[in-house]
């Protein structure tokens, strides 16, 4: 009898390796218990698809696929993912025309497009806004954790801007309209794909692709995953409308994923302080996320509705991310109708946010809504600005090259020695070409002068070189720093650029003395660990959203075209060497690594090295 | 003029030469560069170098690549180093960008001041008159994508030199076949042995052979 059991249990294993799939049916708990948060469409099967890409790491992080599962498709994981992904929703324009589908084809659940505040839809409340062309495929759960799943393409929804400023609801696939129209593109899917698995190698939060399944003319359907995407817009609406019911319920809703998902500990239990804890949870991941974005030069975006982030700060929707080579400051978006804030607003924006959320505390604990402007000196806003210069000064001695724990000593007993250093260091990244603004492909720049990541490169390597002494000359050091926008005329010296040129060094030199004397190693011992985690980190080449875009378009017009294993592959080569972490395993060595890169992740790379510097 | 050829291996295969290599230095508290064949990874082989030169009592390292832009500053400081380590890899694309960045007349100005250059491998290779040696045996060679017909190199000896030999009939087979086309002996060491050169003189360390017109020697008096 006990025989029977597991061989029946191995069988089933053996013949349903896929079987976690089956979970992703549309069902959601925000659906269940937030009804009015979100829009439900029934879908169908939308056929024609091919599997142009499935991520294999992440499927067996999720426990999609066993985790001895080979980066291999068989026909069966093929069809498994066609199966779950490939579904168009059937919308409002369907059913007014009675468009009539095979009923083996339609799902038996429904699939819910959120609604959320978006600042390009009319009506400044979010009533008519959310998932203009995503549904949400629903949750997986592997042990305590869970994922939520969404797809972006799958169908017109009503939450569209389109829909919404026009009056009418759209066929899904209208030409007429392009975002409206709801379907997306491969080269969207592709773009997301490789910018988030570097950005997530390099410890960032942000959506993940799980798959993209591509369809005739260029069309997709990309699958992105997080262990939660909510956004702060997805609170906003209901603040806006005054809708305290549901608002508590999906905040409520937000505070009970945390604590399920464990990414909170420690959390209070009576129902006052739970809303306290919640804002300075948010307070502090907003402070990290904005400092975290202005000094690793992230673009994204973010502005008072709340839209292009994630609650726990991760980065989403990927078309107006972007990562600059420099400290383009001053670069800014056209989104024809408007301008996008630049990369140095996003702490007001992020700033506001945290403002907007002590409202809704407020709220929420008060029953009663009072102005946002009466939240500008709320004790949480001081505590961003305060926590943002915290990070920004951890972040810029990780970005020297000194370790979590030399990092910890130097801001415990060192702080105004590192934010001295700091200073000069936002000087030289700062500075602007003395040709003043200029128009880019997709918007306008000033351009940045100084590649700040060269400097902290080669800088310690002179030292230890020269001797702790020996420092290097104004005209040297303006050697190393100048990018390729740095005109003659940039590269000017006056008494003050030489002046700061010195306190660069006398601060730099200080806080590595600083952190011998307390560790009692030599200065060229400290000098030495700093040299060779900076080399990492401030890696000559350093992905840009110029670079990646280039990239994509090379993996796109590869011939003969790649298959989803090939761009499997290929994306693990190249975000295995975009890995800025020092820290990171080490692979064996004579001096002489294999360097097997295939051809096409040569090629990327020297895309990514010729636009090194740029937007 | 003073050369270090290593033939390959792990770290440890190599102390014996890279002691010596420092002691050539004649400098007690020696500055030492790694320049890598590739800036690929070259992060990671240059945490393994300082690793294992830091076992040597040297704490002044400085990490150069030439296949990517490099300023005049940071030239200037590799060339005023005791030693410099030329890595390997693969030895067409490393000869492509010593050439491309005229690298040769500074490696030569830099052994005529007294600095120690040392090549492992690929590095080893592109400091003898050419690297026709890269291109076999047909198991194991590097490839040329490029195509890269000009093959001469930095002609700081009068030998050819073949890393990684195994001391087998299919290595001397085409080893020995290179050798009657050619009016340089090649020196042959496996993994751990090497040439170092002194004022002209040649010391070996560990077990090498010399292919020269067709014949195949052993080289019996060796250290290590």
């Amino acid at each position: 009898m006990g025989n029977t059991k597991l061989k029946e249990t191995k069988a089933s294993k053996e013949t349903a390796p896929y079987g976690k799939f089956k979970e992703i049916d549309g069902s959601h708990p925000l659906k269940k218990n937030i009804p009015e948060a979100v829009v439900e469409y029934q879908v169908r099967t939308r056929h024609g698809g091919q599997v142009a890409f499935f991520n294999f790491d992440l499927a067996r992080e999720l426990g999609l696929i066993p985790e001895n599962h080979p980066d291999e498709f068989t026909k069966e994981l093929k069809e498994e993912i066609l199966k779950t992904f490939s579904i168009v929703i059937i919308n409002e324009y369907d059913q007014m025309n009675n468009f009539n589908y095979p009923k083996e084809e339609i799902r038996p659940q429904t699939y819910m497009a959120t609604r959320y505040l978006q600042l390009q839809h009319p009506c400044k409340k979010g009533t008519t806004s959310g998932d203009g062309r995503s549904i949400w495929n629903g949750q997986i759960t592997k042990g305590s954790k869970s994922w939520d799943v969404s797809s972006c393409g799958t169908g017109a929804t009503k939450l569209s801007p389109a829909s919404n400023i026009n009056k009418k609801f759209y066929q899904t696939g209208d030409p007429t309209v392009s975002y409206g129209c709801g379907y997306s593109e491969k080269d969207e899917g592709l773009s997301s794909l490789f910018f988030s698995e570097v950005l997530a190698k390099n410890g960032l939060e942000t959506e993940r692709v799980l798959a993209i399944i591509e369809f005739q003319k260029g069309l997709a359907i990309n699958v992105r995953v997080h262990e939660n995407l909510l956004r702060p817009s997805h609170m906003f609406n209901h603040l806006k409308q005054n809708n305290l019911p549901t608002l508590k319920r999906v905040v409520d809703y937000y505070i009970d994923r945390q604590i399920k998902n464990k990414v909170w500990k420690n959390v209070p239990t009576d129902s006052k302080s739970i809303y306290d804890y919640f804002l300075n949870q948010v307070m502090e991941t907003f402070a990290e996320m904005s400092a975290n974005f202005e000094d690793q030069y992230i673009f994204c975006w973010l502005d008072w509705d709340g839209d292009n982030i994630l609650m726990d700060g991760g980065i989403i929707d990927y078309g107006s991310v972007r990562q600059f080579g420099l400290y383009h400051h001053e670069y800014r978006y056209d989104d024809v109708q408007r301008w996008s804030t630049s990369i140095k607003e996003q702490k007001q924006k992020a700033r506001y946010i945290v403002q907007t959320f002590a409202q809704i505390v407020d709220y929420i604990k008060n029953e009663k809504k009072k102005s946002i402007d009466d939240f500008k000196n709320h004790h949480s806003v001081q505590s961003f600005d305060k926590r943002f210069f915290d990070y920004k000064n951890r972040n810029i001695l990780t970005k020297i090259g000194f370790n979590a724990k030399y990092a910890d000593f130097l801001l415990e007993n060192c702080k105004k020695e590192v934010e001295d250093f700091r200073s000069d260091f936002t000087y030289f990244e700062m500075a602007k070409s003395v040709k003043g603004p200029q128009k880019v492909p997709d918007g306008i720049n000033w351009n940045a002068i100084f590649c700040m990541r060269d400097i902290l490169r080669e800088l310690p390597q002179i030292f230890l070189s020269r001797g702790l002494d020996g420092k290097i000359s104004e005209a040297e050091f303006l050697d190393i720093i100048k990018s390729s926008y740095a005109t003659k005329a940039d590269l000017k010296r006056s008494l003050r650029r030489d002046l700061k040129i010195r306190s660069y060094q006398k601060n730099y030199l200080k806080l590595v003395n600083k952190v011998a004397a307390k560790f009692k190693v030599t200065p060229e011992k400290a000098m030495l660990d700093v040299s060779m985690r900076s080399s990492v980190i401030n890696k000559y080449d350093r992905v840009t959203g110029d670079s990646i875009t280039t990239i994509v378009q090379k993996v796109m017009n590869q011939r003969p075209k790649l298959d989803a294993a090939q761009i499997n592959e290929i994306l693990k080569e190249f975000t295995s060497y975009q890995n800025l972490n020092p820290d990171k395993d080490r692979k064996p060595s004579n001096f002489e690594t294999e360097k097997d890169q295939s051809k096409l992740v040569k090629g990327m790379l020297q895309i990514v090295r010729e636009f090194r510097d740029g937007i | 003029m003073k050369i270090v050829l290593y033939s390959g291996g792990a770290e440890k295969e190599n102390r014996f030469l890279n002691q010596r290599a420092l002691e050539l230095t004649g400098v007690d508290v020696p500055k030492v560069t790694f320049i890598p064949s590739s800036s690929y990874y070259a992060e990671e082989d240059f945490k393994y170098f300082v690793d294992e030169f830091s076992k040597l009592g040297v704490q002044r390292f400085m990490h150069f690549c030439v296949d990517t832009p490099f300023t005049k500053t940071l030239l200037n400081e590799v060339l005023r180093s005791d030693l410099i380590f030329l890595g390997g890899g693969n030895t067409f694309y490393f000869l492509k960008h010593l050439k491309k960045h005229k690298m040769f007349g500074h490696f030569k100005k830099f052994l005529k001041r007294g600095g120690v250059l040392c090549g492992l491998s690929a590095g080893a290779i592109v400091l003898t008159p050419h690297v026709h040696t890269a291109s076999f045996p047909h198991f194991d060679r590097d490839e040329n994508p490029w195509d890269m017909k000009n093959l001469s190199a930095m002609r700081l000896v009068n030998f050819e030199f073949f890393p990684h030999y195994k001391n087998s009939k299919r290595y001397d087979d085409e080893l020995l076949h290179h050798s009657k086309k050619s009016n340089l002996p090649l020196y042959a060491c496996p993994d751990g042995g090497g040439i170092i050169i002194e004022k002209e003189q040649l010391t070996f360390c560990g077990k090498g052979h010399v292919f020269f017109q067709g014949k195949k020697f052993t080289i019996s008096n060796y250290l290590g």
